[in-house]
């Protein structure tokens, strides 16, 4: 019992920090990628390990009193926590005590601590930055939702895990409606990341930043890690809805090989999303929103109808 | 003992018009605990003991030839634990809000005591008669404002809902012959459902769900704010008493379905509940007065418990008394909360307002609390609640209200954001602000305790939820303290809790390991790049937030709802000024008119 705990306590660790260095290696390779499409030569990989290290070891600390210290402890606590609650690479963690909706607003918690923070900074631009953040969330989670009722509907379970398992002998991607709502989800996807056409919260040339203007040393690092757990945690939710999880392998070596099926799985969605950023400007806050609520959401919903005609008939 | 608890409340309503405003709020606070007394004696029937005055569980009154049947039931005192314990609560926040006795605490004692009448009603004309005694004592409570649209519009819908009740009753009376709950049997027939369907929009209206609504935010941005806690928190919740019990206790949600094969009204309900999450969540981020923010967002909130209704299955309706339940206490918290930074600052806009978390961080800390649940994060109970009508929509293959439902609750960031950032924090605006009042701090402190005790322990809601259920005849759904099982997935609170405080622990690491300076909010970015005319701008981006969505949004809002009740209006006074030209004056015409009806009387005999 005890021993069963630790065990289990010891590998959550483990995903821990192997999902944060994942993001940070990711976060150099995506640097890299992008220079290279600019005819630049780039930061070399391992770029972001140093930047953290450095923003970390800084001594001087700038903080707007109690509130602004929330931003810190919220955004990495609640990142690793969203992180636990999905399945990576087929193996469940705490997937089984939540489920999609927990997920959803689980991811909540980091974005609201890091949106207190922010506020408390009493920069016009960080509210700014935090309102176009927002209205960024309302604007891709409605398309989101909508494919992610599809999935429900059609495996008939609300948890993640379910959905992993019920793809077993095959990835929704292979399934007709799926594909288009896959689609759908992708560029939901991109808002997520915060990637172009989609980066307007963060948009340094504009609002210096937003958010994060006032944020640097300790503070600024942490929320690097932030960012780094974060394009592991969201890449893993779409992996995890359409793709299986990674799931490839059901035989003896069938966690190492799950594990690389999904880390190259999120690997290539994550490039995606790099390319669309280096080959279109960005988008304005409102023209996003149309965007999101009206092409996407068509095509979301005709791939909600479709599954539901499906699970009817 | 009971008949003694209704006469020390009518007593005390008679004794608090004549005190001063320190007794009278003393005098109402204590009384006001007699209730929840009545409540925890009879919480016997739920298996807890906590004290036992042996308080009778029915009476029966009898004036000049009516009776007017009284008991408690579960689903009853799951209601009266929500409104009975706001209510002192409040008594202890006004006593520091008002500097005069001037009607309210009477009234308020009046709308108490009107809400015990209605949740221990056993009969549809005690329903009735305390339904008018609630709906008349806000009325004057209202009315204390002097602010006429307001008043008109409170008195405009609460007649309207009046109506439609009692129109509800007297069908149901001419089918059963009998006002007695026990003795009403529902029969799927045209009379039934016609009644049934009046009652629900009746109640509505006191729920305040679109298109019903309009009254809700005018009233609640022009009244005091501890009435409005008591309303929004309160009193909403007796109009859902109500659909609940006509749906459910007495089956009319299945008569319903019986009588309408494809779509009925109960889908209906949902569908409406829904848009009412997304439509009033839209117009709540738009709005520019705290006030009415809330007020929309209490619209929004009390949406999702009609879906509950409307979906009607186990997981729906739990979720919905969840859902019920937490709104009663983070609303009545936030009003509360807007309530002590007017009283402070002396302002309701949230562009005017900003920075006052940091001289009132205990009011910061409650309202974030309060607005953690509203949003629905998972570290509270309203997550549980969100929770469960989700799962019943996915479960119930309900493909327009789900995504609506969702949407709406990813919405409910925007605004909470709004008043975390507009008011609370942002530029320092209010420098020379003190801490709201002790007494109001303690009022507010005591209303969020259930937000935090549910959300260790939903467990213990649900089993709450369950014994009120089980008298309506609905199976509790399967749960342990801490975890909630549905047939789609299962939700462990504490697992989310725990994880939570141990992903802290690398956070606050990195916190601690090196040392910070806490500087002023002019040492900034901008950093001596002010021009020192421009030393004293404000730093507070508040101003028109969601300017963006709003620009895209507002056209699909144009014109609102109120819109179309002005153009029914206008129509009725057209129709009547029309009909009017009937009275001319002139005999003659009157005599044409006798003429013209004795002629279609022969002509309907002879035709015969």
């Amino acid at each position: 019992m005890v021993i069963d705990l630790i065990i289990k306590i010891a590998i959550l660790t483990g995903y821990a920090i192997a999902g944060t260095a994942i993001g940070l290696l990711f976060m150099g390779i995506g640097r890299k990628i992008v220079a290279r499409v600019h005819n630049r030569v780039g930061p070399p990989f391992y770029q972001n390990f140093i930047d953290v290290a450095k923003l970390l070891s800084k001594k001087t600390n700038i903080s707007h009193g109690w509130i602004f210290d929330l931003a810190l402890l919220f955004s990495i606590s609640g990142i690793l926590l969203t992180l636990l609650f999905l399945p990576i690479g087929g193996v469940k963690l705490l997937s089984m005590d939540g489920d999609a909706f927990l997920v959803l607003y689980l991811l909540a918690i980091p974005s609201l601590g890091f949106a207190l923070g922010a506020g408390a900074s009493g920069n016009p631009n960080a509210g700014i930055g935090v309102m176009r953040a927002l209205v960024m969330l309302l604007s891709y989670e409605l398309p989101f939702v909508i494919t992610l009722i599809a999935l429900m509907i059609y495996y008939d379970t609300t948890s993640i895990a379910g959905i992993v398992e019920s793809q077993h002998s095959q990835w929704a991607i292979f399934i007709p409606p799926f594909l288009l709502a896959s689609a759908v989800a992708d560029m939901a996807l991109q808002g997520m990341l915060m990637e172009q056409p989609f980066d307007i919260p963060i948009a340094p040339h504009e609002i210096a930043s937003g958010p994060m203007v006032e944020f640097g040393g300790k503070y600024l690092g942490s929320l690097m890690i932030y960012k780094a757990i974060s394009i592991v945690v969201e890449t893993t939710f779409f992996v995890d809805l359409f793709f299986g999880g990674g799931v490839i392998a059901h035989g003896k070596f069938s966690g190492i090989v799950n594990f690389i099926s999904w880390l190259v799985l999120i690997f290539i969605f994550f490039t995606l999303a790099l390319l669309i950023n280096t080959a279109f400007p960005r988008f304005r806050i409102e023209q996003a929103f149309k965007f999101y609520w009206k092409y996407e959401t068509i095509l979301a919903t005709i791939s909600l109808i479709w599954v539901y005609w499906m699970v009817i008939t | 003992m009971l008949d003694i608890i209704i006469a020390e409340l009518l007593l005390a309503i008679l004794i608090t018009f004549f005190v001063g405003k320190k007794l009278a709020a003393i005098i109402a606070f204590f009384i006001s605990l007699l209730p929840l007394v009545a409540l925890l004696d009879w919480a016997s029937m739920y298996g807890f003991k906590f004290i036992s005055f042996g308080i009778e569980k029915s009476m029966n009154i009898a004036i000049s030839g009516i009776t007017l049947h009284l008991a408690i039931t579960p689903l009853s005192w799951f209601f009266g634990i929500m409104i009975f314990s706001l209510f002192p609560a409040i008594m202890l926040f006004s006593y520091s809000f008002y500097d005069k006795n001037d009607g309210f605490y009477p009234f308020m004692l009046l709308a108490l005591f009107s809400s015990f009448g209605i949740l221990l009603a056993r009969d549809m004309l005690t329903l009735f008669l305390f339904w008018e005694m609630m709906s008349w004592s806000s009325f004057i409570l209202i009315y204390r404002n002097k602010d006429k649209e307001a008043t008109i519009i409170y008195l405009v819908f609460s007649t309207l809902s009046a109506f439609l009740i009692i129109f509800g009753i007297l069908l149901l009376y001419s089918q059963n012959n009998s006002l007695l709950f026990s003795e009403i049997n529902l029969t799927p027939n045209l009379e039934t459902v016609v009644a049934i369907i009046s009652m629900i929009s009746g109640f509505a209206v006191k729920a305040a769900l679109m298109p019903l609504h309009v009254w809700a935010p005018v009233v609640y941005s022009k009244s005091d704010e501890p009435f409005v806690a008591f309303l929004a928190g309160g009193l909403s919740k007796l109009g859902y008493y109500g659909m609940f019990l006509f749906m459910f206790s007495l089956p009319g949600a299945k008569i319903m379905e019986e009588y309408f094969s494809h779509i009925s009204p109960n889908y209906i309900l949902a569908v409406i509940g829904a848009l009412s999450a997304f439509i009033a969540t839209i117009i709540a981020f738009m709005q520019d007065d705290i006030r009415k923010l809330l007020a929309y967002s209490s619209i929004g909130q009390l949406g999702y418990i009609a879906v509950g209704l409307g979906i009607g299955s186990q997981l729906a309706i739990t979720g919905a008394l969840f859902q019920a339940f937490n709104h009663a206490f983070f609303k009545a918290v936030l009003f509360l909360a807007a309530g002590a930074v007017a009283y402070r600052t002396g302002k309701w806009k949230i562009s005017e307002l900003g920075g006052v978390a940091y001289k009132m961080p205990i009011t910061f800390t409650i309202a974030l609390l309060s607005i953690f649940t509203l949003a629905a994060i998972p570290i509270t109970s309203g997550f549980a609640a969100k929770w469960l009508l989700y799962e019943a929509a996915i479960k119930a293959k309900y493909i327009f209200v789900a995504p609506i439902m969702l949407i709406a609750g990813v919405g409910a960031f925007l605004y909470s954001f709004r008043i975390l950032y507009g008011v609370f924090l942002g530029g320092n605006n209010h420098p020379d602000i003190k801490e709201a009042p002790k007494s109001m701090l303690a009022a507010m402190f005591v209303l969020v305790l259930p937000m935090i005790i549910f959300v260790i322990f939903p467990g213990y809601a649900l089993d709450m939820m369950s014994r009120a259920l089980s008298d309506a005849g609905i199976a509790s759904i399967p749960h342990t303290v801490f975890t909630i099982k549905t047939s789609l997935a299962s939700y462990n609170a504490i697992a989310v809790l725990i994880t939570l405080i141990a992903a802290l622990i690398p956070a606050f690491l990195i916190y601690k390991s090196k040392p910070h300076r806490i500087v002023d909010f002019k040492d900034n970015y901008l950093a001596g790049e002010i021009p020192s005319k421009y030393e004293n701008i404000s730093m507070h981006a508040a101003h028109n937030f969601y300017k963006p969505v709003e620009d895209v949004m507002k056209p699909y809002f144009e014109p609102g709802t109120i819109e179309y009740y002005k153009g029914i209006y206008k129509g009725l006074a057209i129709l009547s000024n029309t009909l009017r030209k009937v009275y001319t004056g002139f005999t003659q015409d009157y005599a044409i008119y006798v003429a013209i009806f004795l002629l279609t009387v022969m002509g309907w005999l002879i035709w015969l």
